[in-house]
């Protein structure tokens, strides 16, 4: 690893940590949310930036974990020790039947997990009996392990910087793995890929999974910020967000997707304080990012840093 | 029995609105291979500027002529200022239209409200007709299944019978091809583009007519609309007619048999079309 | 009867209606060099495809070392020791030529699946990956990428990915098309200097290529075989001849 990459890694920790004494109530819950929407977007990232699969249902592990997490400690007392476990694993076991869809390709890929995505977010708004219906579940207890529990805001955001952290490193080896090659080479070539000896269907729905279960853990670090879960969280704007905010903070890498959470979690924030149409400019973004922009941050950073090299050689 | 009988015109008539949104879908993609998701938004455009013209002048048919042409400008906006750019990336189409859709859907509740609002009637489409069998049936539901019926036959017959239909087909078949035999390949994208919103515009105000007109409307009716193309195959007219009947069907009994968990059975086709038949019933391999 | 290393027996492949492939039959005896020529549309590439598994052979069986592949997907023939080069270059451009062989070398090991160790740990991966850049010509640009090679180097790297695994049977699909004369001359070298053990069997449209590499040649036109025979025979043959120069 170069050492201005290690410098980067160390300041941005450091401003990580230091962050809610100098953001406050607000600026910590903010941070949080990026870093869990991020977590997410990270997630898709992993079958859109590697795999080249354009996922839309990511949403639907979010929530589904989310749902799962919630219900079960605000109807059934089930302590967190076996709530977040089972969020995860529901979320993941979903991954398992929606990885169905990689036995598609393209433009089919793109429909077949729109589709699934907003049928999961139809049923949590239709089967009311069970979650909720539009009031969804409230009053999520904090999480409680032993007799340790994260009550605040403070300690909360904390857990959830050393569970991204965690997440980042395992990604950043699973990428860097036969299995992540694996996969950019089925984006680059998959018919290439199969007179080499690979079974791209195999790889695919593994990552799919692999996918889900990212998205899952992000549901139920999202049930415990939140303290309350309603089906707007399988919506197909969480997931059209998720992939926006890949795109925006540059696919392929690690920070990208945060980035991008904290680009448009904050726009979202600033804007909606001021105008309406918050979703309108949300709609707006989508396009400017993706005629303009579509390396997104860390693309335009690259291409930046890369003319300045040019230049100081010419000069 | 009877209701066994109610639910499968229910789901008739719910397949023809399907049938006018999905089959502009299709074939746009088919032809031009871009994935619009603003049809929906087309739908909800149509469907609103046909309920102020409906409330202003009480004539039908004018809301269902604005609402068709409102879409088809909103369309031909659309394609000329962003849509032309992104060519092939299906990734850049979809988020670009999804950005369109997000616009006119907030735009859409600005001008007209949060609340679902239904769409007047004239008097000779309201109320019921009984059928032979002692069923009475909504008269606009006839109406409906009618227009879709008719707008379908009309279609297929310029499809598969006259050379324009032909030269979309070759087109769908083969693109590259079919701008090399001299065709103007594209005064058939902007042809196709307009019937394409048009329709969905039109389906927009017949949808307001007995779903109601609302925010969040487009969604919904796209992502079935989605399923109904998905089911049928990418660019295959046939596949929207036999994919909307699938779909209306299935909807239709779901909501009768189970109707919290309705939403679940657009899972059914569709799981068993990525087992069996990944790319639908009449879509080719060449699709994506 | 030496043994075979392929032995296509009355393969045919019909697309729609148009039969591509009709009732090939040929046998490559180990170690052989046989070269298939014939002009556009004969089915050439065609046929390899249906060897390969890339495309399912409409009739007929194929055997490699014995064992009949004819059902058997693309990726499991190529663990069972068959290599290909393809007509139109399809290397990874998004990659770069150290990563293009690196999966090539992966593709026929479990370690594929391997989640934790970045590929350049892996035992052997890189190592014998390079060894591969080094024979073709390409060590030097191990670390480019492949947008930024030529053509020609691009060929050279479809080579290295075919070879990197020691196959025991190797389908070259025109593999000097569209490269300049020394470039031309350069893989000629490559291939002729390849172990004899290797089997090879090689589409080629340049006759002094074909000539040049050749122990027997199978002419193919229209889907069929029209002549097999020594490099000698067929270069008098009238039919040859006509098939080649006779056509508009």
């Amino acid at each position: 690893m170069t050492q201005r990459r290690k410098i980067l890694i160390v300041v941005l920790l450091a401003a990580a940590l230091v962050w809610p004494f100098v953001g406050g109530q607000y600026g910590t819950s903010l941070m949080t949310q990026i870093f869990i929407f991020g977590m997410l977007a990270l997630s898709a990232d992993l079958l859109l930036g590697h795999a080249g699969l354009f996922s839309l249902c990511h949403a639907a592990f979010f929530s589904v974990a989310a749902y799962t997490t919630a219900i079960l400690q605000v109807r059934y007392q089930v302590p967190t020790e076996l709530a977040a476990p089972a969020g995860i694993l529901m979320g993941t076991s979903l991954g398992l039947l929606f990885g169905l869809s990689v036995r598609t390709r393209g433009v089919y890929f793109i429909l077949v997990t729109l589709a699934m995505g907003y049928v999961i977010w139809g049923i949590g708004y239709r089967w009311a009996s069970f979650t909720g219906g539009d009031s969804g579940v409230t009053n999520v207890p904090a999480p409680s392990v032993g007799g340790f529990t994260l009550s605040t805001m403070l300690e909360y955001y904390y857990f959830v910087l050393a569970v991204m952290l965690l997440v980042m490193y395992v990604y950043h080896r699973l990428i860097r793995s036969p299995f992540g090659l694996t996969l950019r080479g089925i984006k680059s070539g998959e018919a290439r890929m199969r007179s080499l000896g690979f079974s791209p269907p195999r790889h695919l729905y593994t990552a799919f999974i692999v996918s889900s279960f990212m998205a899952s853990l992000a549901g139920v670090l999202y049930a415990y910020f939140n303290k309350f879960v309603n089906p707007v969280s399988a919506s197909l704007h969480v997931s059209f967000e998720a992939v926006l905010m890949a795109l925006v903070g540059g696919t392929a890498t690690i920070l990208g997707p945060f980035i991008g959470a904290g680009i448009i979690l904050g726009l979202r924030n600033w804007v909606s304080s001021f105008f309406e149409l918050h979703l309108a400019v949300m709609g707006l973004v989508f396009i400017i990012v993706v005629t303009w922009a579509p390396d997104g941050v860390i693309g335009l950073l690259k291409r930046f840093i890369d003319r300045r090299k040019a230049g100081a050689n010419h000069g | 029995m009877n209701s066994f009988i109610l639910q499968t015109f229910n789901g008739i008539s719910y397949a023809a609105l399907l049938f006018l949104l999905a089959s502009g879908f299709t074939l746009t993609f088919g032809l031009m291979r871009i994935v619009n998701m603003a049809h929906g938004a087309y739908y909800l455009f149509g469907g609103y500027v046909g309920l102020t013209i409906a409330k202003l002048t009480g004539n039908f048919g004018l809301a269902l002529l604005a609402g068709g042409l409102a879409a088809m400008l909103l369309g031909y906006v659309s394609d000329r200022t962003v849509l032309r750019r992104v060519g092939d990336d299906h990734l850049a189409q979809v988020l670009i239209t999804v950005g369109i859709a997000y616009i006119v859907g907030d735009v859409s509740l600005k001008i007209w409200g949060g609340d679902a609002q239904k769409l007047p009637l004239p008097l000779f489409l309201r109320g019921v007709i009984e059928l032979p069998g002692g069923i009475v049936y909504p008269t606009f539901r006839i109406f409906l299944t009618a227009i879709g019926i008719g707008v379908g036959v009309l279609l297929w017959l310029i499809y598969r019978r006259t050379q324009i239909g032909a030269a979309i087909r070759a087109g769908v078949d083969d693109r590259e091809m079919v701008s090399a035999t001299g065709i103007h390949v594209d005064r058939l994208f902007v042809i196709i583009s307009a019937l394409a919103s048009f329709l969905a515009g039109v389906s927009g105000v017949l949808g307001g007519a007995f779903l109601t007109v609302f925010p969040g409307a487009e969604w919904e009716i796209l992502v079935f609309a989605l399923v109904v193309v998905i089911v049928g195959g990418l660019g295959s007219l046939e596949g929207a007619m036999i994919g909307a009947l699938i779909v209306g069907l299935l909807d239709a009994y779901g909501r009768w048999l189970a109707p919290e968990l309705s939403y679940f059975v657009l899972f059914g086709p569709m799981a068993v079309l990525l087992l069996f038949r990944p790319r639908g019933l009449f879509g080719s391999a060449n699709m994506t | 009867m030496a043994d075979l290393a392929l032995s296509i027996q009355q393969v045919s492949k019909v697309f729609g209606g148009i039969r591509a492939v009709d009732g090939v039959s040929l046998d490559v005896t180990q170690g052989e060099r046989r070269v298939m020529i014939g002009p556009n549309g004969a089915g050439k590439t065609t046929l390899f495809h249906c060897v390969s598994g890339a495309h399912q052979a409409s009739a007929g069986s194929i055997r490699l070392f014995g064992e009949d592949i004819t059902q058997l997907p693309e990726h499991q023939r190529t663990l069972k020791g068959m290599g290909r080069t393809f007509q139109i270059s399809s290397v990874f451009v998004d990659l770069t030529a150290m990563e293009n062989v690196q999966l090539a070398v992966l593709g026929v090991r479990p370690t594929k699946w391997s989640p934790w160790r970045p590929v350049e740990e892996q035992p052997g991966v890189s190592e014998r990956a390079l060894e591969k850049l080094e024979l073709v010509g390409l060590a030097g640009k191990a670390n480019v990428g492949v947008k930024q090679m030529s053509y020609g180097e691009r060929r050279q790297l479809e080579l290295a990915l075919a070879l990197v695994n020691e196959p025991k049977l190797l389908l070259l699909d025109e593999p000097c098309a569209g490269l300049s004369p020394a470039e031309r001359q350069r893989l000629f070298k490559l291939i002729q200097n390849l172990p004899r053990s290797l089997t090879m069997l090689m589409i080629e449209h340049d006759m002094d290529v074909a000539l040049g590499l050749a122990d027997r040649i199978t002419v193919l036109h229209r889907g069929q075989v029209i002549l097999e025979g020594s490099v000698d025979e067929v270069r008098v043959n009238p039919q040859v001849r006509e098939v080649y120069f006779g056509q508009v």
